[in-house]
């Protein structure tokens, strides 16, 4: 490859913010190919947005700081030239494009850039036309920017960066909050671009869809570059620790590849992405002759009928404005099990839980919480019983110390002794990980430990079901899983955890019960197993099932005789592995 | 959505209001709300009332039922200011019921300052049923204004909506807390400054996120910018200040001078 085909590149770049005594980024070498997609990964916090303003250059003539080493985008050292030069060739959109936005209207909006660079107006509209095209946005072209879905704020968000016609594009999280199948239509218009030989760098956290068709992956921790290279190279080399130590998610697939490959001395030329793949790998090793038996699961404890926490008969809600947000939905949670409520986003999931915590009353239908009809509590009372721990934890919080905000919630519910409240406030820290930070202000903690304290500021009311609108929000895998560990535990404890979300693998994971929407209607309840099979269901809802159930059918498909239920990659791997074993031995 | 739901904002019409160039529309807001403070009595008011209320609704297009729901909370407000100037300016009493007194000074100021308010107010809504903010920004930077500055505005009018979202988002939230102290409205406080303090953090933040957006996408490069939808000047939209002046003019000269009626 020539050198004229290097987009940008970081030669020994290393990066301190004008307020921080260490390092961002430390001796960071790397390139960016033409017309190619790369991938950039690494845990929260490891320096992934600094090299991200490292390349559209911001960094260092906005932001300052102290840089060393040569940032080159298009041949050009960012550390001499305007930013205006860079605008021109780096594209931009940010994890929330909401925000970035600065007119009102879809097209106004492709246009503004280019309005800025003095691009001839009869250009501009050429490209506003043709980029209308390219997102699939002309029905909205008259849109409000606040009045489109998520999927469709990402693509927008796409097009404003395009307008700019840009040599290279970065995309920061781009389907972190989006459902399954906006996701998926936003990987396809990413991978049209680079057809047409865009050169893209995509920040994500969960490496699912592109693994299979990205040209290079960039492994970041703390500041560090630990490698980059083809997903093949990255994977041998990193893959375990990927998954295990540095928070990545990876597909179903690949976890089980490598872990036969690392600990079960499995030998495989590729590491595996897809189920064909997986499939054809787990073939060759003779490990699909015999049935696979999963170990029996411990019979849930047979007790007498779970107490009857609430139940919903005949919901409807509609809003002032007419937005008909619940439509004839019935059900009920019981003590001590754990649901999901899934569906996309306007799909009637948080009118739902605003109607169990007391914030909007049921207009139609019948809606008992806790043996008392829910248009007989107040708010107040009600939140000794049902919790909810919001998107964002920092609406919640009304004091300046990591104590205080939980000790508020000790004294809302009128415990006023002293020795039981530290006590009980010492508990909780201990359990959720938090002693470290009991002075600190609730707003500087990380996003990890701001979840947990949301969390622990409910917990201390001791409710009876604890609401968790979307787990994995601004999460890495750490954080979701040890926060998921602790609603498992809580959930043994009696308490029942209703979870929203559309992350089906956690669904599939965790919940023993779940609960479709789709434009206000319940879909679906049942077990999770049971909704993979219902194809039209998901389809209604936005739905996609994971790769690893995909797997199971299709093993199943081929004959292999599968025996108790898959949840988790481990329960496929131990039924690979033990028998293995046996085999061996 | 919650937003965007009142009636007080721009929509599309095909009226002669909303073809008139913005910069127009907007010295016109001035020049008629200059006329108010000239008037000395509540007639000419009442007169610049009824011309702008048939403006609005023949010439904006706008109905009288959005009229209304947007303008209900001032129209209210200006019948409360109407009450107190009656019974509180001091004068010659007229009337008493108990211990009011309407005195014949109130009877003038009273209904002057209702309909200084409910005019000055009215007219600035017909700006905004009438103009796309986009624009009047265009305008104000076409007249010299650096658009830099221009569009700050504009960009005040973008964010609203995000802001009340985001207040609503921390009520809620909130509420669900319960409340740790006795005094409620040692509690009222308390629950008004952390609105203050959560709306204002994310506002930063969001506020950062949006200027290193505008950066990335050129914003202020250059001292100029092409505007892809430009509005034109039209030396007919000038009649709607000549008019407004003609009436003014024949308002104030009937009040000083006793001609006509």
């Amino acid at each position: 490859m020539t050198e004229t085909n290097i987009i940008a590149e970081l030669r020994n770049v290393s990066y301190t913010h004008w307020n921080h005594q260490e390092p961002t980024l430390k001796n960071v070498t790397l390139q960016l190919q033409r017309g190619t997609l790369s991938v950039l990964v690494g845990p929260g916090g490891s320096g992934k947005s600094t090299l991200c303003d490292l390349l559209n250059g911001r960094i260092p003539k906005l932001l300052g700081g102290q840089l060393t080493g040569e940032v080159i985008i298009d041949g050009l050292d960012t550390a001499k030239v305007e930013v205006k030069e860079l605008t021109k060739r780096v594209g931009s959109v940010s994890q929330d494009p909401e925000t970035m936005f600065a007119t009102l209207y879809v097209e106004d909006e492709i246009a503004f850039g280019p309005e800025n660079l003095l691009v001839d107006a009869d250009e501009i509209r050429l490209t506003v036309e043709e980029l209308l095209d390219v997102t699939q946005l002309r029905p909205q072209r008259r849109n409000l920017v606040w009045h489109l879905s998520g999927g469709q704020v990402q693509k927008l968000g796409l097009a404003t960066a395009l307008a700019m016609k840009p040599s290279l594009i970065i995309l920061d999280e781009p389907t972190a909050n989006l459902d399954p199948i906006a996701t998926l239509s936003v990987y396809d218009m990413v991978l049209k671009l680079r057809e047409q030989g865009m050169t893209i760098l995509l920040v994500i956290r969960e490496l699912d869809e592109f693994l299979s068709c990205a040209d290079q992956v960039l492994l970041l921790q703390e500041g560090t570059l630990l490698t980059s290279g083809t997903p093949q190279e990255v994977l041998k080399s990193h893959g375990e620790a990927m998954f295990t130590s540095l928070g990545v998610w990876l597909p179903e697939t690949t976890e089980i590849g490598l872990t036969l490959r690392n600990r079960h001395n499995i030998q495989m030329r590729d590491i595996p992405i897809t189920v064909p793949e997986t499939i054809a790998l787990l073939q060759d090793n003779h490990l699909l002759d015999q049935p696979l038996v999963l170990p029996v699961r411990e019979a849930q404890p047979a007790t007498v009928q779970p107490e009857l926490l609430v139940e919903a008969k005949n919901l409807s809600f509609r809003y002032a404005e007419g937005t008909h947000a619940l439509k004839d939905v019935s059900f009920n949670i019981h003590a001590g099990e754990l649901l999901a409520i899934v569906g996309r986003n306007g799909a009637g999931k948080s009118t739902l839980a605003k109607l169990l915590v007391g914030l909007l009353k049921p207009q139609a239908g019948s809606l008992t919480l806790f043996d008392k009809p829910a248009a007989q509590w107040k708010v107040e009372d009600l939140a000794n019983h049902i919790a909810l721990v919001f998107q964002n934890p920092e609406h919640q919080f009304l004091t300046d110390k990591v104590w205080d905000e939980i000790d508020y919630s000790l004294l809302a519910r009128n415990v006023t002794d002293l020795e039981v409240r530290k006590e009980t406030i010492q508990e909780s820290l201990t359990r959720l990980g938090l002693e470290a930070v009991v002075d600190k202000h609730p707003f500087s903690l990380s996003a990890g430990m701001k979840r947990r304290l949301g969390v622990a500021t409910m917990l201390v009311c001791r409710p009876r079901i604890l609401l968790v609108d979307e787990p994995t929000y601004g999460q890495d895998k750490q954080m979701t899983q040890t926060l998921m560990h602790f609603m498992e535990e809580i959930r043994a404890e009696g308490i029942a955890v209703v979870m929203i979300t559309h992350d089906m693998r956690l669904v599939q994971e965790y919940a023993q019960r779940v609960i479709v929407m789709s434009e206000g209607q319940l879909l679906f309840d049942g077990q999770p197993q049971g909704l993979f099979n219902q194809d039209e269901i998901l389809q209604a809802a936005n739905l996609r099932k994971t790769v690893l159930h995909d797997l199971v059918s299709e093993l199943t498909a081929r004959g292999v005789l599968i025996s108790g239920e898959v949840r988790t990659t481990s329960d496929l791997l131990t039924a690979l592995t033990t028998r293995e074993e046996v085999q061996n031995g | 959505m919650a937003e965007g739901q009142h009636s007080l904002r721009y929509i599309e019409r095909d009226a002669v209001m909303h073809r008139i160039y913005p910069l127009v529309k907007l010295a016109w807001v001035f020049m008629v709300a200059a006329g108010l403070f000239l008037y000395k009595t509540p007639l000419s008011g009442a007169i610049n009332f009824v011309i702008l209320l048939l403006l609005t609704v023949f010439l904006g297009k706008i109905p009288l039922r959005e009229i209304l729901s947007s303008s209900k909370f001032i129209l209210g407000l200006g019948l409360i200011l109407m009450f107190f100037h009656l019974i509180a300016d001091p004068g010659n009493v007229v009337y008493q019921l108990g211990p009011l007194k309407v005195t014949d000074t109130g009877l003038i100021q009273g209904p002057i300052f209702f309909f200084r308010l409910s005019v000055v107010v009215l007219a600035s809504f017909v700006l905004i049923w009438t103009t796309d903010t986009r624009d009047l920004m265009v305008s104000l930077a076409k007249a010299g204004i650096p658009y830099r500055f221009a569009f700050a505005v504009f960009l005040a009018l973008r964010f609203l909506p995000l802001v009340q979202q985001e207040v609503d988002a921390v009520r809620s939230a909130h509420a669900i807390r319960g409340r740790a102290s006795k005094s409620s409205l040692g509690h009222r406080i308390k629950l008004w400054q952390r609105y203050m303090f959560t709306v204002l953090v994310n506002g930063l933040r969001k506020a950062e996120a949006a200027a290193a957006a505008l950066e990335c996408r050129a914003f202020g490069s250059s001292p100029t910018r092409t505007y892809v939808k430009d509005v034109h000047f039209h030396a007919v939209d000038l009649v709607l200040l000549i008019v407004t002046a003609a009436i003014i003019t024949v308002l104030v000269l009937r009040e000083r001078t006793g001609f006509l009626f």
